[in-house]
């Protein structure tokens, strides 16, 4: 190749991955096809905003996005404006600052101003723009806009709306059309009349209809369910996982001295995204019941209330006394889908010490609850979060040891069953599959709510609820999701977990000093799958089977 | 020279929408000329390029140079035309006019763009309250296509071409291009965001060219023609072709009247072919030159001005659709104001906040002022909202178009909404009352 007489052009720079967008003066890598307000997100800076969501259409309607493009005379909605390498966005001038204060005071002469009485104060974008970008003052004074006979109504089994407060970004109308894919809301009439509101008045009843209220800015949807039960500022967020099925969508758990009072959504784009299907959402409130406070151990036909270490040396004393008696084989573990990897591991590794092989988990079948991932959709097909990482314990029968399904189908009767859930399946409330695990000489069981078979137990120990304790669930995915402690049980309830290393403990095995995180160890090295991710990397709801990593951010 | 009408030259005519008396005062030839002769699409384009012929629907943007938009590679994407027909801009009325007066005379150019574009289908938009025209352009359809002008193969050409009418809604906003395509597509009438242009990406995703109904017309004779006899009328090579103007208010003779462009206002009002003088030998006090959402002019404006799009730009007003808007001595600015400003309100389609707000806002404060309970400040306080709502604020041109009237009559008569909130009443006249006129 000869070298060409002119001087040669510069080389083309090389190809990037990222773009460069110079925000302020301050040029910044961003990678491509997120969108101006992400990719300023990533430079520190924020860009106030009302319809902009990441996983939903973009409009460009609320205009309080606007900024200065370099080139372009006019001001611009950052939102709807495309990335390119290169772009020079001002975001500080007086002009991008007036336009904001103009949104601001559009915005807030129709809206109520109720803040006091408005149940999405502390969490309300309007509430939070105004502050940061509105002026104190208005210049309007005339009569505001009322909506009447579309304020305080319920416009679906769960969701309320105020009308007067709505500000029309349309991310609940785009939400049950891009996500959910139902389309029950819409616009009505149009200019300063312009309303959210049902197709023809057909109920807002998708299976995630909540995430409209999640997705509404303003005050405008609220839940039914959470309305005027505590002021947000006063909760205390938890990241855990949703016990309704075996999707396992991260959520935050809302709590305030020691009541659960919401789940929201916690973002995660491998699972549920921003999302939460309804039915899971509004399991918070059975995390507040509890029938079960006291320990009881059957004495000659009646119940006596005792302590927790005497129950368990009751229970240690029917292990010994079967063992002794009939061999280990004549006993019966059974694990749960609603216990976490490390209580259904330690039931394993209790059995394995003991010699006994008939251990079992069974789950309820349940309709199949979608959920929509940042990419596609997951299905979960049975109530329990974690049966997956159940049978990843190892709690199924042994080769040559019996099932649930021999117990129950009257093939084989244990001398003593231990259950550290008693709500483990329907079953449990069965009279007639009761009766068959009743015909055991001795019935052990961990219990918050009371069902035929808590009633029919010999020892009942109180357990914690997803709230009170910590551990971690597999999901349909084989995902491993670590959830946290909201607060700790009421005495003398405590977690399965803690219950089984006292019991495991003093047969011999383990320490009773233990926490999740140590038995985590033990799966680590013991479990086929579980090995590669650290206790960094699981915190927060990360994952450790198959070496995936997932990270979490805000809702 | 005398102008011969060339768009409205039919009308009036004993059953001129009929195909048969189109086809005898010689329609149709110019379809026949396209098809049947040498003509390419892009030379059909070339030659409306040359003719000057630019948007009769109000933006005055090149037509030629608007088809020239549609990509050359559309990727297998049919190319659509779509007829804007959705005339409501107030005080417009011409292509109500043309439509239902000689319907083929639209068709014939319809048939003809959409050869240029290489379009299969195309659709007239059609204002929903055109309850008539929309009859007459149904029936003119089914014509051409007994007579084989529309359809498959047509005049053997091996171009085939339907034409749909679509009532609309009736919505002004659906006038603005992308919120008529959003609404052809059966979806609510709100304008969307851009780029990308209908050109690129328009109605059901396709490349999109949308054409005002006086615009098609004119193609039809710029076919038959030519293009140079075309641009050999009006006032300058930039301002070229016969033009229908839409006269209303208080002149002696309003309707609609065909010139040359660049006609100078104040033949259109006092000449004896045109207005014919102001009713009852009164003042002009002020001149809406292109309907509602263009900033009016006072008398001593309108002095020197053609009414065409860069004779009116040069008064910081516009052409728009040639709505003139004639308002007299005795007319209230401010409830003038006032009446435009319940226009847009009421037509804001809600999307974007500064309209959706703003619009409802300048009217009650004109309500306010007109009715007798302004403050000083409120003046100021118009000023303000509307220039806190234009310039980008929001996704289309509407609120653009809905502050002109309230800046210009501010701009102009200031004394006017001054003397308003001094004295509780109207300078002119004495109503006091905003109910009269609501």
């Amino acid at each position: 190749m000869s070298t060409p007489a002119t001087p040669a052009a510069p080389p083309p720079a090389p190809k990037k991955d990222t773009l460069t967008i110079v925000f302020d003066g301050q040029p910044v890598e961003v990678p491509p096809g997120i969108n101006l307000i992400e990719a300023a997100k990533l430079a520190g800076i924020e860009i106030p905003h009302f319809c902009f969501h990441p996983r939903l259409s973009v409009v460009g309607q609320c205009r309080m996005c606007l900024v200065e493009i370099e080139g372009i005379p006019k001001i611009q909605a950052a939102c709807t404006t495309p990335l390119k390498d290169g772009l020079v966005v001002k975001t500080t001038t007086e002009k991008v600052r007036d336009s904001r204060a103009a949104n601001m005071e559009f915005l807030l002469i129709n809206h109520p101003l109720d803040c006091p009485i408005c149940d999405q104060a502390g969490e309300c974008k309007l509430q939070d723009n105004a502050f940061g970008y509105g002026e104190q003052r208005s210049r309007y004074d005339e009569r505001k806009r009322q909506y009447a006979g579309y304020d305080r109504t319920m416009i679906g089994p769960h969701v309320v709306a105020d009308m007067t407060r709505c500000i029309q970004c349309t991310r609940c109308i785009r939400f049950c059309s891009e996500i959910a894919g139902t389309g029950e809301l819409t616009f009505l009439d149009r200019g300063g009349r312009t309303l959210v509101w049902t197709h023809d008045g057909k109920p807002l009843a998708n299976d995630w209809s909540a995430c409209a209220a999640d997705v509404c800015p303003v005050g405008a949807l609220t839940t039914r369910e959470f309305r005027f039960r505590r002021r947000v500022w006063d909760l205390q967020k938890t990241p855990s996982v949703c016990p309704g099925c075996n999707v396992g969508c991260n959520i935050s758990i809302e709590a305030r001295d020691g009541v659960v009072y919401r789940f929201l959504p916690r973002l995660n784009p491998a699972v549920n995204d921003y999302w939460l299907c309804d039915y899971g959402r509004f399991r918070s409130e059975s995390l507040n019941e509890r029938d079960v406070s006291k320990v009881t151990v059957r004495e000659g036909g009646s119940l006596q209330e005792t302590i927790v270490p005497v129950a368990i040396e009751r229970i240690a004393a029917e292990i010994r006394a079967t063992i002794d008696s009939e061999g280990p084989s004549a006993m019966f573990f059974l694990g749960s889908a609603h216990l976490s990897n490390e209580e259904n591991f330690l039931l394993r590794k209790l059995a394995d010490h003991l010699g006994c092989g008939n251990l079992d988990v069974v789950v309820d079948r349940s309709r199949v609850r979608r959920m929509k991932s940042k990419t596609e959709w997951i299905e979960g097909d049975h109530y329990g979060a974690n049966y997956a990482g159940a049978v990843d314990m190892g709690v199924r029968p042994r080769a040559g040891g019996h099932g649930l399904a021999d117990v129950l189908e009257g093939r084989w009767t244990p001398r003593l069953v231990l259950a550290p859930d008693a709500g483990f399946a329907v079953a449990a409330d069965d009279p007639d599959a009761v009766a068959r695990l009743r015909q055991a000489r001795f019935l052990a069981v961990a219990a918050r709510t009371a069902n035929a078979l808590s009633r029919a137990a010999d020892v009942v120990l109180p357990a914690a609820s997803l709230a009170q304790k910590e551990g971690s669930f597999t999901n349909v995915q084989g995902r491993v999701q670590r959830f946290e402690r909201a607060f700790l049980p009421p005495p003398p309830a405590r977690p399965q977990w803690e219950l089984l290393l006292m019991l495991a403990a003093t047969l011999g095995w383990g320490d009773r000093n233990w926490t999740p995180a140590d038995v985590r160890g033990l799966i680590r090295k013991e479990v086929e799958g579980y090995g590669g991710v650290t206790e960094e990397e699981l915190a927060g709801g990360g994952l450790m089977k198959k070496g995936l990593f997932v990270s979490t951010g805000a809702v | 020279m005398t102008f011969e009408p060339v768009l409205t030259a039919r009308v009036g005519r004993d059953r001129s929408q009929s195909i048969d008396t189109y086809v005898a005062d010689g329609g149709y030839e110019a379809l026949r000329k396209v098809l049947g002769g040498d003509w390419t699409p892009e030379a059909v384009t070339e030659e409306v390029k040359k003719s000057g012929l630019r948007g009769r629907g109000g933006a005055g943007f090149p037509t030629g140079v608007k088809w020239g938009f549609v990509p050359k590679d559309t990727k297998g994407k049919p190319v659509y035309l779509l007829c804007n027909a959705d005339e409501s801009e107030p005080g417009t009325f011409k292509d109500r006019l043309l439509m239902e007066k000689d319907p083929h005379q639209m068709i014939e150019g319809q048939i003809i763009s959409a050869y240029a574009l290489k379009s299969r289908t195309s659709y007239v938009y059609i204002r929903g309250e055109f309850f008539h025209g929309a009859r007459v352009l149904d029936r003119a359809i089914a014509e051409a296509y007994e007579k084989g002008f529309l359809g498959e193969n047509i005049l053997g050409s091996g171009f085939s071409h339907d034409i749909t009418v679509h009532r609309g809604a009736g919505a002004y906003i659906c006038g603005e291009e992308t919120g008529l395509i959003e609404s052809l597509e059966g979806k609510r009438g709100q304008p969307r965001i851009k780029p990308p242009f209908p050109a690129v990406f328009g109605v059901f995703g396709a490349p999109t060219i949308v054409n005002n109904v006086e615009t098609l017309c004119c193609v039809t004779h710029i076919m038959k023609r030519g293009a140079e006899w075309f641009a050999k009328i009006g006032r300058n090579e930039k301002n070229t072709g016969p033009k229908l103007y839409c006269l209303s208010g208080h002149v002696n003779r309003p309707g609609v009247y065909e010139a040359p462009m660049g006609l100078p206002m104040k033949d259109l009002l006092f000449g004896d072919a045109f207005g014919s003088g102001m009713k009852d030998g009164r003042k002009v006090k002020a001149v809406i030159p292109g309907g509602a959402s263009a900033a009016m002019l006072t008398a001593e404006e309108i002095e020197d001005c053609p009414l065409d799009f860069d004779g009116l730009a040069a008064k910081k007003s516009m052409l728009g659709s040639a709505a003139i808007i004639v308002m007299n001595e005795d007319t209230c600015i401010v409830d003038a104001a006032r009446n435009l400003a319940k226009f847009f309100s009421h037509e804001s389609c809600g999307q974007c906040t500064p309209c959706r707000e703003g619009t409802p806002w300048l009217h009650r404060v004109l309500d306010r002022i007109e009715s007798g309970e302004g403050r000083a400040e409120d003046v100021d306080l118009l000023e303000k909202i509307s220039n806190q709502m234009a310039n980008g604020m929001t996704i289309c041109v509407f609120a653009d178009a809905a502050i002109a009237p309230v800046l210009s009559s501010i701009g102009k008569f200031r004394d006017e909404y001054r003397y308003h909130v001094e004295n509780r009443r109207c300078l002119v006249g004495s109503r006091p009352s905003v109910e009269a006129t609501a």
